[in-house]
């Protein structure tokens, strides 16, 4: 059991800099998760705090100690990687005790560990198997054991779920999430796959281009985005964004016209320092945030491009000037949304606003 | 449909046509040596066609082993040939693995040393190789003169590194992570995994010890301590010798290696495709 | 993670060590010795001893040619024959495949001094089968040992039955990993297996085949054991002395080391010329 943290680090490959000054605090038996589009600098971050990756500058903390110098085995870690990563040429019974086996771990120990893995995982009638005699599921589940037999202090995984088809990946994250709340070990996982981060963390790390945008807890990072690409990156559907213009402001309110539909205008409170008349914005609204025509600050009236009926719900997806697309989800009964056009509201409780580099303005 | 089934028969035969007559004539002279290693000189020397074998191996044999000490130069290139393979994979494998999987200063210098020096010919070194071994270290007419020196052959080294650098690099962080020393690493998961080149490349450096010619010829030349080739080779050209016995001779160089190819065919093939293609 | 890659030193030292010694230490030390007269005690440098005499020596020029005209002749017989061997045998009308593979491949794993001995043999004059063979359907017998053209026939003949197999080995390698969707489009668009032939699979195996004319050129020019055994160091009367043998017989015969390094500087400035023409083909082809 330990907490993490990880002060200013960077890393450079030549003179690239692959992660740019990243701060992060993670508390004993919080389950953090790294999410971001690919290329952004997650499993770099990931193996840096393994030890598999040298880091350029900054420190990592694994409970009080300064692991900067520190090799992987001696980090109180264990990884599960993307590929699972098994021995080929070996049983999973092997595969599971090689580490303890190799570092001379007492052989009862070993045993018993191996055991209770296999106990935990419902993995006993595989202990003979290769990787080869196994199903997807099931060797992701060897890896996993493979990283539960360390008894490590905090379990990395890196897209550990990627690698399975959709129906095995949910039911993986379901006993990962049980896994967690058994051994209510410290847990950092990557993926981009924001379904998965926002059901399995307490704790979302959202990464772009090498910089983390913001951490916090699902639904705060849902409800609160710091930005335009947390706001766009997480949920799903997404977000809609809409070009708009500020067109007058006042102490507490602005006024916009939303380029993209018909010039309508609208108008929002405002508590930070407005932005200048005449400046380009964007209006962020989610799926769900639509309200019947006249419920809002401002009707949009849309052509119907393709309606999606999924019993409960609908989505409607519709084609709007400036190769703008906008989603609309509407839980009345499907029958009623035959219409070619559809008029809805925006509310104005949860319009999202932010300026020309993507910052948040309300 | 009937005229193509046609035009497939025609087609094979003359396929067969040209392959029958091309086999006979490769397999022409290995027949031959078989056929003279069981013949008496006279059957040899004689003005007819003879082209089957007859039963005089064992004599021709032991006309050779008078000739020279064929049974011990056998056993010297037997044993040079195992203890150099086994030496030469591990070194190569060794240096492949470094080469394949490390980060270090002087690493493309390495590389690039090896590559640009792979082609030169042979003749190059032998002189330098010679004076050093022969008159600086004074090691003629010593294994070790016949097993170490040709372990230089940089082939194991590109062959091994390409096999390792095609392993899933996850593989070995998983193991780093699991605190599992390097060279643990390389013994327990690297060299298992690389089991098919190994044998590719332990089967290539067999037979270019076992039927090197000119370095043991240089090297030992002291009766006694001849590998079999150079054994054989030194009665080549001698007058009052026995051809049946160079003939056995011949054979008992070519039929162990023969057999090994039968057997291991697929792995040979793939050392040479491999070792060329890269 | 610098400590881990450190062990990559004492993984590669072992082997270093020896190619330091035995490739790379000999490499510079016979280039040295090529400018030194060696028959003086102690050695001294001089230009004339080595390279000076080698332009003006008959000898080398003998050899230099001898060795040409094996490349020459040898080369695309060979590869030639390989090609067509590699070709039949990827045939999926071939029955007995492994039979057929055996005997072209079988010469491959062939000793050079076990082949030797058996060519000799063979082609001995009075009691050699193949005259007596050429007899029987009324050629007269050939003295392949005791003249020169003859000489170099046979050496050329020999070396091709010893390597075609293995340049074959290769283009079939190359042979199948040609994508079969190839043919089968090409079969599609009622192209004739004739003209498959030459228009896919020749351009798609010609950086195999001039790898393979590489590789062969490389090793015909440090042909030496079969002239010292098969004809009887390089007999008749230097007719078939090629660059190898000249050199052992400088070097180890003469003891002349400084003579015999010039004569590998010039097959390694040769081997060095054939590569880099290659790579300019190859870049050519692009
Ligand atoms: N050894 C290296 N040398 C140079 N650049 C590297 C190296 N390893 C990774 N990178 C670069 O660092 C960046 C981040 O890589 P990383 O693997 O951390 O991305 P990721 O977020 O995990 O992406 P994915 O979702 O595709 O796995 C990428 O642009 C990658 O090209
Ligand atoms: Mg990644």
């Amino acid at each position: 059991m330990a907490e993490l943290s990880l002060k200013n680090v960077v890393k450079r490959f030549g003179s690239y800099e692959i992660i740019r000054n990243a701060s992060l605090d993670v508390a004993d038996g919080e389950f953090v998760v790294f999410v971001g589009p690919s290329g952004c600098g997650k499993s770099t971050l990931l193996r840096m705090i393994a030890g598999l990756e040298h880091i350029t500058d900054g420190e990592i903390h694994i409970g009080d100690t300064l692991v900067n110098d520190v090799e992987p085995a001696d980090r109180g870690i264990a990884m599960v990687f993307q590929s699972y990563a098994l021995y080929p040429h070996m049983t999973v019974e092997q595969n599971l005790a090689f580490g303890l086996r190799m570092t001379g771990n007492p052989k009862a120990d070993t045993d018993r560990r191996v055991q209770r893995v296999a106990d935990i995982l419902q993995i006993k009638e595989l202990m003979q198997r290769r990787p080869k005699q196994l199903s997807g599921g099931q060797r992701q589940r060897v890896a996993i054991g493979r990283a539960i037999v360390r008894e490590p202090r905090v379990f990395l995984f890196d897209e550990p779920l990627s690698n399975l088809d959709a129906e095995l990946r949910v039911q993986m994250r379901v006993e990962i999430s049980r896994l967690h709340k058994e051994l209510g070990t410290t847990m950092i996982y990557v993926t981009h796959d924001q379904t998965e981060a926002m059901t399995l963390a307490d704790k979302i790390v959202v990464l772009r281009g090498g910089n983390i945008e913001q951490i916090g807890a699902p639904l705060d990072l849902y409800d609160n985005p710091a930005n335009q690409f947390v706001a766009g990156f997480v949920g799903s559907p997404k977000m809609n964004f809409m070009s708009a213009e500020v067109t007058a402001t006042d102490s507490d309110n602005v006024t916009l016209t939303l380029l993209n539909q018909g010039n309508v205008r609208l108008s929002l409170p405002l508590k930070n320092p407005p932005p200048a008349i005449g400046d380009a914005v964007t209006l962020g609204v989610r799926p769900e945030h639509f309200a019947k025509a006249g419920e809002g600050v401002a009707d949009l009236t849309i052509a119907v491009d393709v309606a999606e009926h999924l019993g409960n719900t609908s989505y409607i997806y519709a084609n709007v000037a400036g190769g703008e697309q906008l989603i609309i989800e509407r839980e009345e009964s499907r029958n009623e949304i035959k219409t070619d056009t559809l008029t809805v509201a925006i509310k104005s409780s949860h319009a999202l606003l932010f300026d020309k580099t993507g910052n948040r303005l309300r | 449909m009937k005229s193509q089934s046609r035009s497939t028969l025609v087609r094979s035969l003359a396929l067969h046509a040209v392959l029958i007559p091309l086999a006979i004539i490769w397999l022409f002279p290995l027949w031959m040596m078989l056929v003279f290693a069981t013949m008496p000189d006279y059957g040899i020397f004689s003005p007819q066609i003879e082209l089957l074998p007859s039963t005089h191996f064992l004599e021709n044999l032991s006309n050779l082993q008078a000739d020279t000490d064929f049974i011990r130069a056998l056993m010297i290139s037997v044993s040079v040939a195992i203890v150099y393979t086994i030496l030469s994979v591990l070194l190569t494998s060794m240096a492949g693995w470094a080469l394949a999987r490390y980060q270090f200063v002087g690493k493309s210098l390495v590389i690039a040393i090896i590559l640009g020096t792979i082609t030169l010919p042979y003749f190059v070194v032998v002189i330098p190789q010679f004076i050093m071994v022969a008159r600086e270290f004074k090691m003629a007419n010593t294994w070790i003169a016949l097993i170490v020196p040709p372990l230089f052959n940089s082939l194991g080294v590109l062959f091994m590194r390409q096999a390792f650098s095609m392993m899933p690099a996850e593989l070995f962080d998983a193991a780093r992570v699991e605190g599992v020393k390097e060279w643990q690493i390389f013994l327990r998961i690297a060299l298992p995994l690389a089991r098919p080149t190994m044998a590719a490349l332990a089967i290539i450096l067999f037979l270019a010890s076992w039927n090197n010619y000119l370095w043991p010829l240089l090297i030992n030349s002291r009766p006694g301590m001849l590998t079999a080739p150079v054994a054989l080779g030194t009665l080549i050209g001698l007058t009052k010798v026995s051809w049946g016995g160079i003939m056995a001779g011949a054979v008992m160089l070519t039929a162990p290696i023969l057999v090994i190819f039968i057997l291991l065919q697929r792995h040979f093939i793939a050392g040479i495709a491999a070792g060329a293609i890269k | 993670m610098q400590l881990r890659n450190r062990a990559a030193y004492g993984f590669l030292a072992p082997y270093l060590m020896i190619f330091a010694t035995f490739w790379i230490w000999p490499i510079i030390s016979s280039f040295l010795m090529s400018f030194q007269n060696t028959r003086v005690n102690p050695w001294v440098f001089s230009l004339g001893a080595n390279w000076g005499r080698l332009f003006n020596d008959p000898a080398f020029y003998n050899a230099l040619k001898n060795t040409m005209i094996i490349l020459i002749v040898q080369v695309p017989v060979m590869i030639t024959l390989a090609t067509v061997m590699a070709v039949l045998l990827n045939s999926p009308l071939l029955k007995a495949r492994g039979l057929f593979r055996f005997a072209f491949f079988a010469p491959v794993v062939v000793g050079e001094v076990a082949y030797a001995a058996v060519f000799r043999l063979m082609f001995n004059l009075d009691f050699g089968i193949i005259n007596k063979l050429l007899n029987s359907v009324g050629i007269p017998s050939i003295s392949w040992f005791a003249e020169a053209p003859a000489a170099m026939a046979l050496l050329i003949i020999a070396v091709t039955w010893r390597w075609a197999g293995y340049n074959a080995i290769i283009i079939l390698a190359g042979l199948q990993s040609i994508p079969g969707d190839v043919y089968e489009a090409a079969t599609l668009d009622r192209v004739s297996k004739a003209r498959q032939f030459i228009y896919i699979t020749l351009p798609l195996l010609k950086p195999i085949i001039l790898f393979c004319v590489i590789l062969s050129i490389i090793g015909s020019m440090q042909l030496f054991t079969e002239p010292m055994l098969i004809t009887n160091r390089g007999g008749p009367g230097g007719g078939t002395e090629t660059l190898g043998l000249f050199l052992y017989r400088q070097g180890f015969t003469s003891l002349n080391f400084g003579y015999a390094s010039a004569i590998a500087y010039t097959m390694a400035a040769l081997a060095i010329v054939i590569s880099l023409l290659n790579l300019w083909v190859g870049r050519d082809q692009k």
